[in-house]
């Protein structure tokens, strides 16, 4: 049983493997590949959500604060995007740093209330993956690796960025 | 006079510093050249309380804010390589002493002797620019510097090294009579 899996297995990681390797969008750093951080927070209602729930997909994992100017500027494009991208495999975890229920909830039903939002209360899963500033976006690979960080915040539904995803993403 | 300091010091091979000496102005003051766009911001303490008790900090914390002197920092990166933001590379001088930069370690130790909120601990780390950052051609980076608060003015030299490997044409930028933000 095993030898008939293994070469699917194998091909299956190749696939994944150049795909990681696709130019990426300018203001996107590829990364040399590294396990992404422990990520397991609740959403307003108090769900659960862990990372390694979504192995197996390209995790789009994205930092912001309602504070924070290109975070409120980028925020919009990130639900444009998507509301296209939802369908294609992408996953999207979008998360506050440091901010309250009512502040996250208030802030985003006005400037993007179909994106769904989980909580580091205590800012501290923010500071274990370490970005550089917010806002911060990371691109995690089926396997759970870490392959690319955006610098600051910009138009994610531009035609490039949107191609970019897309060629993550298409089997 | 930029361009033919930077061509005379290429001419003679040596280690190049491009100085600028900023306008005299207070509220905020600008640095431009085709590599760096460095804005400095001076915000009055009534402003800073104002920003922190919009994210719900507590008393204690507003009025050890509203004693410093912030100094709002925005940069970019307008180059086609690497250029180093490293804050122990700012010197801030008055006519007769170096201010010292209230870091990161001592926010944390301070806001731990009061016990304040981790969330509130880390809005405020998040909202301080970072000490050291490898600026990515065309990236972007804003956030705040502290300082302790005084009224004389002051200078700041800030040295940026660039290039991947460090080795590349550092820029030197200075600004001279900068004050603290105060409140009418």
């Amino acid at each position: 049983m095993k030898r008939v899996y293994l070469p699917i297995i194998l091909l299956l990681s190749f696939a994944v493997n150049v795909r990681a390797d696709i130019v990426p969008s300018p203001g996107v750093l590829t990364l040399t590949p590294q396990p992404a951080p422990a990520l397991s927070l609740t959403d307003l209602d108090g769900h659960a959500y862990n990372l390694k729930q979504d192995r197996g997909h390209w995790v789009f994992v994205h930092f912001w604060a309602s504070w924070c100017g290109p975070c409120r500027r980028e925020l919009p494009t990130l639900q444009a995007m998507w509301q296209e991208m939802q369908s294609e495999g992408l996953r999207l975890v979008v998360i506050n740093t440091a901010e309250d229920e009512d502040t996250v909830f208030s802030f985003l039903s006005s400037t993007a209330p179909a994106l769904h939002p989980y909580m580091d209360r205590d800012g501290l899963v923010t500071e274990a993956w370490k970005p550089r500033g917010l806002p911060a976006t990371f691109l995690v690979d089926p396997q759970g690796q870490v392959r690319y960080q955006a610098l600051g915040g910009r138009d994610w539904h531009e035609k490039e960025y949107m191609e970019f995803l897309r060629r993550l993403t298409q089997p | 006079m930029y361009n033919m300091r930077l061509g005379i010091m290429l001419l003679l091979g040596l280690p190049i510093a491009l100085f600028y000496i900023a306008k005299d102005v207070r509220a905020e003051t600008v640095y431009n050249s085709e590599a760096l766009h460095l804005l400095l911001g001076f915000p009055r303490p009534q402003q800073i309380a104002a920003f922190y008790e919009g994210r719900g900090f507590s008393k204690p914390m507003i009025d050890i804010i509203r004693q410093q002197c912030f100094v709002n920092v925005i940069i970019h990166n307008k180059s086609q390589d690497i250029l180093w933001l490293d804050l122990t590379q700012w010197q801030f001088n008055t006519s007769d002493r170096l201010l010292q930069r209230l870091d990161r370690t001592y926010w944390q130790t301070r806001w731990a002797s009061l016990n304040i909120p981790q969330p509130h601990r880390s809005t405020f780390r998040w909202t301080l620019i970072p000490r050291q950052l490898d600026l990515h051609p065309q990236e972007g980076e804003g956030g705040n510097l502290i300082l302790p608060r005084q009224a004389k003015p002051f200078s700041l030299v800030a040295t940026f090294v660039t290039g991947a490997n460090k080795q590349g044409t550092p820029i030197v930028v200075r600004f001279d009579n900068l004050q603290c933000g105060v409140d009418p």
